[in-house]
């Protein structure tokens, strides 16, 4: 477990000095205070593009509208920004040749595999739960309503979606033939996931209504349980696709 | 409403938005500067890119731009 | 003498290509093998194969005892391995790379630090903040030696160490490598064959997938010994001229040729010469060629 501790070690060193962390923080404070910002201005935007002749009763925003642009910006723009910085992260080291020495030097490789998941999804924790403290704060001071009973309750299936979206780039970045292989895996996958739930009967089971059921928890007008068949099949295939990983790891030639 | 009274109606938005995009401007102009040699595209085309597409110009920099180490 | 390192039968071949059809020597603990063979021969697979970096098809490997197995590293403790191309961490400074090396070998964190200064002297790397980064190619081959020593390894694996070092880069190296000889036994692999003369005991070249030869250095000489007679003439005419004399059956197209020659030197030497003023031509010089290895390697994979 040593060795766990020392290859994390690095790759927590090399999200610091490769800048990932800084640019990951600041994307996602500019989300955390865009969404409040963005649900705050909306009605002047609108009642200045169409003009104040035009009488159409623009409601007050209120913090809905808050969390509804929190997650969509997560989860349009967010999850791909995340994607896009973590996409070389296991391509880069095989194509680099960095890993063959520490291998070498008995460096098992699974930990390589576990330790990139891990410090990845520890990135996107920090990243979402960043902006989430940041878009909290600023509806709690602007939009002191109860229409949002439930904010945390929004959040948790995004953070469990993350553990499945990392693994998704981990694959993809191990059978990757260049950089952006990993994003352009990750991102079709969830397309084809998308394009899926248009059949009503696999809704509840799809890993995607981790990140489309989030306003109606928040609002408590569905119950996490709704989407635990989704949150479990989840879970079941972050378990596959990362052992999948490291068996396809194990046979890569360094 | 005018567009200065929008802006200082928002204040306790727009302060932490603007410090926090130049940083993340200067961050990455500090290191274009910094480096020769880009895994693509040059000097120049960064520079503009980073201070004038904001904050996806930083991003692209530092995922596409920056050399690699 | 206990063998440290022992292949058995290897086999390995990538799809259709048979890199390795019977490969079996060992390698004596305290002694300097030199591992020769033309590009693509297979030394780099036979290396990786030894810290079980490729699977084996068929075949074992032992070192210190111990039986190689691919994905595992109870072996790879014992081991340096020197890569011909070493890469690194760029972002990392050499301190911290060797830290992690240490770290990953199941060093004592205790001794890490002052063994850790100790190699970086060694090596005459700067002891800073300098990141890997703004390395120059001889200071990552320099790192490169660092960490492969860094834990005592018994054994060290050198590929390809030094085709591209300078001269002078070169013969440091080749230095620090015999100063190991007795303590450490060295696996050395190199197409650059005047390498392995200067400090090989033992040498071993891989032709077509097996170890076509595997002697020391002295036995080697003795057994290819293939003594010649070089003659250098002022111009090309007198030396053609010396060739239709001496009945050189080959095309001579420099004022320099060679003759091989079976028994004693003196007498054939003389015979030559006699030959040569009978005909009125003198050499300007008759030098006695030894065989070097470079023959030895040409005759062997032909």
């Amino acid at each position: 477990m040593k060795v766990m501790w020392y290859f994390t070690h690095k790759e927590i060193l090399e999200a610091w000095r490769k800048h990932h962390l800084l640019i990951i923080g600041l994307i996602f404070m500019i989300f955390g205070i865009e969404s409040p910002l963005i649900a705050k201005i909306l009605p002047d935007i609108l009642h200045s593009s169409f003009g104040s002749n035009l009488v159409i009763n623009i409601p007050q925003p209120t913090s809905v509208d808050s969390w509804q642009q929190f997650y969509k910006n997560i989860t349009q723009m967010g999850i791909y920004v995340l994607a896009i910085i973590f996409s070389g992260f296991m391509s880069q080291e095989v194509s680099q040749g960095t890993l063959v020495n520490l291998i070498a030097k008995g460096l098992p490789r699974f930990i390589v595999v576990l330790a990139k998941f891990l410090v990845a999804y520890l990135q996107w924790c920090g990243a979402i739960l960043l902006a989430f403290v940041i878009t909290w704060g600023y509806t709690a001071y602007y939009f002191p309503d109860n229409k949002s009973p439930q904010p945390l309750l929004g959040l948790v299936p995004l953070l469990i979606f993350g553990l499945f979206f990392t693994a998704l780039l981990l694959l993809g970045s191990t059978l990757a033939v260049n950089n952006y292989f990993g994003f352009l895996f990750a991102a079709g996958s969830i397309i084809a996931l998308t394009i899926l739930n248009m059949w009503k009967s696999v809704q509840r089971w799809n890993p995607v209504a981790l990140m489309t059921d989030n306003l109606r928890l928040v609002q408590g007008t569905e119950k996490l349980a709704h989407i635990s068949p989704a949150l479990m099949l989840t879970l079941g295939l972050t378990i596959v696709l990362v052992t999948l990983t490291i068996i396809i790891f194990n046979h890569k030639r360094l | 409403m005018t567009d200065a009274n929008f802006f200082f109606d928002n204040l306790p938005f727009f302060i932490p938005l603007i410090i926090v995009e130049l940083v993340l401007m200067i961050t990455a102009i500090v290191h274009i500067f910094r480096h020769q040699h880009y895994q693509h595209g040059n000097r120049w085309l960064w520079l503009l890119a980073v201070m004038f597409i904001q904050p996806f110009g930083a991003i692209a920099y530092f995922v596409f731009g920056r050399e690699l180490e | 003498m206990m063998a440290l390192l022992e292949l058995a039968h290897v086999q390995k071949s990538f799809g259709t290509k048979q890199v390795l059809t019977d490969l079996t020597f060992s390698v004596e603990a305290g002694s300097i093998f030199g591992f020769v063979g033309e590009n693509g021969a297979g030394k780099t697979t036979t290396m990786k194969l030894i810290l079980g970096l490729e699977k084996l098809d068929a075949g074992q490997i032992t070192v210190a005892q111990q039986t190689v197995k691919y994905g595992q590293n109870k072996t790879n403790q014992n081991i340096g391995y020197l890569p011909d191309v070493p890469e690194y961490y760029g972002y990392l400074t050499a301190t911290e790379y060797l830290m992690l090396c240490g770290h990953l070998t199941g060093m004592h964190k205790s001794e890490l630090p002052t063994r850790i200064k100790e190699m970086l002297a060694a090596v005459d790397l700067p002891q800073n903040k300098q990141r890997i980064h703004g390395f120059s190619r001889g200071m990552k081959q320099r790192l490169g030696i660092a960490q492969a020593l860094l834990n005592r390894p018994r054994l060290l694996i050198c590929d390809e160490p030094t085709s591209a070092l300078d001269p002078a880069g070169r013969r440091e190296f080749l230095d620090l490598l015999a100063s190991l000889r007795g303590e450490t036994t060295i696996i050395f692999s190199t197409h650059i064959l005047n390498d392995v003369e200067r400090i090989c005991d033992q040498v071993g070249i891989l032709n077509r997938g097996r170890l076509a030869v595997n002697e020391t250095l002295v036995n080697l000489r003795q057994q290819f010994a293939r003594p010649q007679l070089q003659l250098t003439f002022a111009d090309l005419t007198s030396a053609q001229q010396a060739a239709v004399t001496l009945q050189v059956t080959e095309k001579v197209v420099q004022p320099q040729f060679s003759l091989p020659y079976q028994g004693a030197s003196q007498q054939f030497t003389g015979q030559v010469l006699r030959q040569l003023l009978a005909a009125d031509i003198v050499p300007l010089a008759v030098n006695q060629q030894q065989t070097s290895l470079e023959d030895i390697f040409l005759e062997v994979v032909k």
